[in-house]
């Protein structure tokens, strides 16, 4: 089940990179993850307190990508980041 | 200690410690880097006031501070291909006021030679040095008085063989390249050999000459030199865009040194020029000793033994070539 309410965590800096990719670091475990730019849309959305149906909509607007198939795109990411403890979902 | 004390402190070399990679810090608050090479300064400041500060973090602390800079954004890069001059042009910019000038800082060339050092499949450990990269320019660029308006680096020679990582890094950033006669070129390095030349950890100047470890160290100094300067030309020539400028070591003046500053974006007063003037007539890589400096190319000729020539002639004087070809057309375009 996608969470409602998503928040990056403070422990977790993001750097931009090469025009769209980003770096963001772990500073509790000192893991770096590598984001594309799709990822980063997702991150910055984040960051910038959207919610998800938000987050999608920057998706479709930036790519030529169905709502479904965008959302779906959304959900793995964020599960990617719950999984590594980058962002709290409630 | 929190991140923010680090105000105030400066990088001064990339480092591993009880195998942690980052950044060793000096407390530098009110130092100026008026010395030809960085490492100069950091040595005089050790020497002068051992008391000052130490400490290591890892990189994330650079990736965290590098958002809270307040650094003076790059006005222009000096790579080279050695004993070229280019110490002359970097002394040169330090003598326009409110410069910063970094000339071969340890953490940014070391950080760069992990490029070629320390590498993985998907390329992410090159994109995470390029961040780096960027982080310690910034934190070096960083404005202490508030009166700093350009910055300037000055990358150590073997750094120009990574200038397509750097490039889009800074990709408005103007950039010269300096160059020399090969022969000359060699005969210097042969007669004070450089750290990069003697640098027992090989796999940089495997890359450089498209060898390996071995290769690199079963080759003479001359042969070594004539291959890398050689790999420096044709990359120069490579990747010279419309941000690039080939300077000859040979066209060096006060009024070619003036045309470097204006394609760097400034114009220096009559003042700055004079000083630039002043200064070129003494040996550039010398801070407390104001030797002379003396043109030596037909010295450095004359000292050329065979073997340099036949080096050089295998290797470098194709691309030196090259490049000389490629310079005058870009003159006369």
């Amino acid at each position: 089940m996608t969470p409602t309410n998503v928040t990056t965590g403070r422990h977790v800096v993001v750097t931009d990179f090469d025009g769209g990719e980003g770096i963001l670091v772990d500073l509790n475990t000192k893991r770096y993850f590598q984001l594309n730019e799709t990822a980063m849309i997702v991150w910055k959305g984040l960051e910038q307190g959207k919610s998800i149906s938000e987050i999608v909509a920057d998706f479709t607007d930036s790519y030529e990508v169905e709502p479904d198939r965008a959302t779906l795109s959304v959900e793995r990411l964020l599960n990617s980041f719950q999984l590594y403890k980058l962002v709290s979902a409630s | 200690m929190v991140f923010t004390d680090l105000k105030g402190w400066l990088p001064i070399d990339a480092v591993v410690v009880d195998g942690r990679p980052g950044l060793a810090w000096m407390e530098l608050d009110g130092v100026d880097f008026l010395e030809p090479f960085f490492q100069q300064t950091i040595d005089r400041v050790k020497s002068e006031q051992p008391a000052r500060r130490e400490l290591f973090t890892e990189f994330d602390t650079l990736v965290q501070l590098e958002q809270t800079f307040d650094s003076v954004p790059p006005t222009g890069f000096i790579f080279h291909s050695s004993r070229c001059g280019s110490t002359l042009l970097a002394n040169a910019c330090r003598a326009l006021t409110g410069a910063i000038v970094l000339s071969e800082p340890p953490p940014v060339d070391k950080l760069i030679a992990r490029f070629i050092t320390d590498t993985d499949e998907h390329g992410t450990k090159a994109k995470l040095y390029s961040i780096f990269v960027r982080g310690v320019v910034k934190a070096l660029g960083q404005r202490r008085t508030g009166d700093e308006r350009h910055l300037f680096v000055k990358f150590a020679c073997c750094s120009v063989s990574q200038i397509e990582r750097l490039q889009p890094l800074w990709p408005d950033v103007p950039w010269v390249f300096l160059y020399r006669d090969p022969v000359e070129t060699i005969v210097s390095n042969i007669q004070h050999p450089p750290s990069w030349l003697l640098d027992e950890d090989r796999r940089v100047l495997a890359s450089i000459t498209g060898t390996s470890s071995d290769t690199v160290s079963a080759m003479t100094m001359e042969e070594l030199c004539a291959r890398a300067v050689g790999s420096f030309y044709s990359t120069a020539n490579r990747v010279a865009n419309n941000r690039a400028l080939l300077l000859n070591y040979n066209q060096l003046s006060v009024a070619e040194i003036s045309k470097v500053m204006q394609f760097f974006g400034v114009r220096p007063a009559a003042t700055e020029m004079e000083t630039i003037a002043r200064q070129s007539q003494t040996y550039s890589k010398s801070f407390s000793e104001k030797r002379t400096f003396v043109a030596d190319a037909d010295a450095k000729q004359r000292a050329a033994s065979d073997h340099v020539r036949e080096m050089a002639a295998r290797w470098a004087n194709g691309p030196y070539q090259l490049l000389e070809q490629k310079r005058l057309e870009t003159q006369t375009s």
